[in-house]
């Protein structure tokens, strides 16, 4: 923005071409002395971040609530040390994979124990979904010089049937007066399931007598990240991520089933999914961070493309706006937009006439769907220290071929429920 | 013993002020004891005055002095020093030669105190071999003038002030675990931290050269520097056309045609007042170089 005092009493015929010269300058007078970053070491200065979170699913399905208490310590000018720990408790019913029909239906709880029945036109909730999970990790940063910033930490997360380590390791480096910021990362996880009852035999009824095939298998997943961040100008900032996660190992959900319907579109059958030992994804991260100054407002834009050799493809646009009120009081609105492509496999039901295939899936989170997320995060200080809360709202459409609803099984019914869900998050930093 | 300094209690923060380098100094101070503002007012003021010491054209015992009285001879600069010529020897490449800090010997003869003739032709070009800091010879920290050079590194100096003492402010308050804002001025260079505890931000007034003491604009600083460059009370008119007190160390003349005063904002004081005389230099060309630099900025003519 210009502001001229007095219009120019006359026209300017000439005009000239500059080169812009500010960011040269910005890099050589913080050399000089830089009052904006001096930031003399607090050695025994300790960070503490608590977070609350309420997660609840319309028509209760899934509720979830979650402490987390994060600590980090400044051990010295060069070097920090995170600590995380999370704790959550999960409840609810999540859909099994099963198809709504137009009678009752009755399922075998995974386990092999009991067993549960959903009314007619109603999607089929498996409700003994209810877990707690306990994650720990710890992350290490240390400055090896001027431009060289490496970080390491691990991961470890129990729940009652599931067991996730990870260990993790990047290295940063600053270029072009510190404008530029290049860095390569790599991440290793094995995990293992043991489901109760043990792992399920894929594509065999869940009624059959011997559907179970071992108590427990694992899966190992690494993961390569490249990132680039720029400094565009005073007020812009760019990055650029690409990340590419090669996956082997066990990555069925156990827990999930698939109709097998016959010409009159009834489910006289239900089987075992079954998804493919390999998978490789890759994805495409641009953000744009956009500060206003002197206002300090904050424009926060990203966009994500994925792609794997499942056959999912999405798109996720994301933005966020921090608008700056009085007495450090912040409102911050917040924008999302995701779109799926299904998986290759993906069937929203079995075909009892067809031989049943190698690789299936009813998990709508495989399938073709479209999130929609509206939040607004309000923050304000308590005693000197952010406190902020953050509402959201999701909403997933999922979609997919309406004819197949055929037949007096299935005639009318949603084989597509839309789903939502609200967020309830509060933080504070102290 | 007398202090060099005073600290008043204003509505809602400490004003410390004192005169360094010829001009009247504030430090605004907000949500502070009364210990604290004072001991930061008299960190602010001991920086300040060992800057002017150090780096005076007027006084002959500092380095500036010796550079100055040197005949072609090399001399090795401490680290300050180093820093503020090569920032000065960026400036003099960025702007293509109309920054230059050997340029200050113009000032005797453009004074511009009730000056109502311009110096003669052949004065002018008297001086202009002693002029020009590509003929210097700058190998950090090595620096030998050639005979006659004189530098001045009033220029830089007040924004180097400026950010020198803020750097030391935000030292001392992070010392004392406390958050508080501050804004230092230094005769119209400004460097501010933070937004004020109240919400707010400093209000800064613009003053209007053209009529000296009323402030025409308030810009609202939280964060960064600003700086101005030029005065309207330093020109001669001649022939109808005005003659600013900036000169052009190639010509050896003022500069024409250009805005009287330019304030931009930036990152730091200095930064701010770099872009500021750089247009200037740019004479009728001020507007197209600020608008090229992706800044605020505002002018008067």
């Amino acid at each position: 923005m210009q502001l001229s005092l007095k219009t120019k009493s006359k026209i300017k015929s000439k005009s000239k071409t500059f080169a812009n010269i500010s960011m040269t300058l910005a890099a050589a007078t913080c050399a000089l002395a830089a009052p904006a970053t001096a930031q003399p070491s607090e050695s025994d200065s300790w960070d503490v971040d608590l977070g609350l979170l309420i997660y609840a699913e319309s028509d209760d399905q899934v509720q979830a609530y979650e402490g987390a208490l994060s600590i980090t310590k400044q051990i010295d000018d060069e070097s920090s040390i995170n600590v995380k720990g999370i704790i959550d408790v999960l409840t609810g019913a999540s859909p099994n994979g099963a198809v709504a029909q137009n009678r009752a239906q009755t399922f075998t709880r995974p386990s092999g124990n009991g067993s549960y029945t959903t009314a007619a036109g109603d999607t089929p909730l498996d409700d003994t979904f209810r877990d707690t999970r306990v994650a720990l990790s710890t992350q290490y940063q240390h400055q090896l010089s001027r431009l060289w910033l490496y970080s390491g930490g691990a991961y470890l997360s129990k729940e009652y049937d599931y067991l996730a380590l990870s260990i993790n390791s990047a290295l940063a480096r600053d270029f072009n007066n510190r404008n530029t910021t290049a860095s390569a990362g790599f991440a290793f996880a094995y995990d293992t399931i043991e489901p109760e009852g043990g792992i399920p035999n894929p594509g065999v009824s869940v009624d059959a007598a011997d559907n179970r095939l071992t108590d427990s298998d694992t899966k190992q997943t690494l993961d390569l990240l490249f990132g680039l961040t720029q400094v565009i100008n005073r007020q812009t900032l760019m990055q650029l991520n690409y990340s590419l996660s090669d996956i082997s190992g066990y990555q069925t959900d156990p827990f999930k089933i698939l109709s097998v319907v016959d010409s009159n579109g009834w489910a006289n059958d239900y089987v075992y999914e079954n998804r493919p030992d390999q998978r490789t994804k890759q994805s495409l991260f641009w953000r744009t961070k956009y500060n206003l100054q002197p206002s300090g407002q904050v424009l926060d834009v990203s966009y994500r493309y994925f792609w794997d050799d499942w056959g999912i493809t999405s798109h996720t646009i994301d933005s966020k706006w921090r608008v700056q009120l009085a007495n450090q009081h912040f409102i911050e609105p917040h924008l999302r937009y995701y779109s799926q492509q299904a998986a290759d496999f993906y069937r929203v039901y079995l075909d009892e006439n067809q031989p049943i295939p190698e690789f299936m899936t009813a998990d709508y989170r495989l399938g073709e769907l479209h999130t929609y997320t509206i939040g607004l995060k309000y923050g304000f200080p308590i005693a000197g220290n952010e406190f902020s809360v953050r509402l959201e709202y999701y909403l997933t459409q999922v979609t997919g071929d309406d004819s197949l609803a055929k037949g007096a099984g299935m005639a009318g019914v949603d084989l597509y429920p839309d789903k939502s869900a609200i967020m309830l998050q509060s933080f504070y930093r102290f | 013993m007398k202090k060099n300094y005073t600290l008043k209690r204003q509505t809602d923060y400490w004003l410390g002020e004192f005169t360094v380098m010829a001009s009247p100094c504030q430090i605004l101070l907000d949500n502070l004891d009364e210990a604290l503002a004072d001991s930061l007012t008299a960190i602010a003021y001991a920086e300040a005055k060992r800057i002017e010491l150090k780096f005076s054209r007027f006084r002959d015992d500092n380095i500036i002095a010796r550079l100055n009285s040197t005949d072609n001879e090399t001399i090795a600069l401490d680290d300050e020093t180093t820093r503020l010529i090569n920032l000065a020897d960026l400036c003099f490449q960025l702007s293509d030669g109309l920054f230059d800090i050997s340029s200050g010997v113009l000032g005797k003869l453009w004074h511009f105190k009730q000056q109502i003739q311009l110096p003669s032709d052949t004065d002018i070009k008297a001086l202009l071999p002693n002029i020009g800091w590509q003929k210097a010879n700058w190998n950090k920290p090595l620096l030998r003038l050639p005979k006659g050079m004189q530098i001045d590194l009033g220029g830089i100096g007040k924004e180097y002030a400026v950010d020198k003492v803020a750097q030391l402010l935000e030292q001392q308050i992070q010392l004392q675990q406390t958050k508080s804002a501050f804004l230092v001025n230094f005769g119209g260079d400004i460097y501010a931290n933070k937004l004020r505890s109240n919400g707010h931000s400093w209000q800064v007034a613009i003053e209007d050269t053209q009529q000296l003491g009323e402030s025409k604009l308030m810009v609202s600083l939280t964060q960064g520097g600003l700086a101005s460059s030029g005065d309207s009370q330093r020109f001669i008119d001649v022939d109808g056309q005005r003659y600013s007190h900036i000169l052009n160390p190639k010509t050896g003349y003022p500069i024409a045609g250009g805005p009287a005063q330019v304030t931009v904002y930036a990152q730091n004081c200095m930064q701010a007042g770099m872009l500021a005389t750089i247009a200037l230099l740019q004479g009728e060309f001020a507007e197209d170089f600020l608008r090229a630099q992706d800044c605020r900025y505002w002018l008067s003519d």
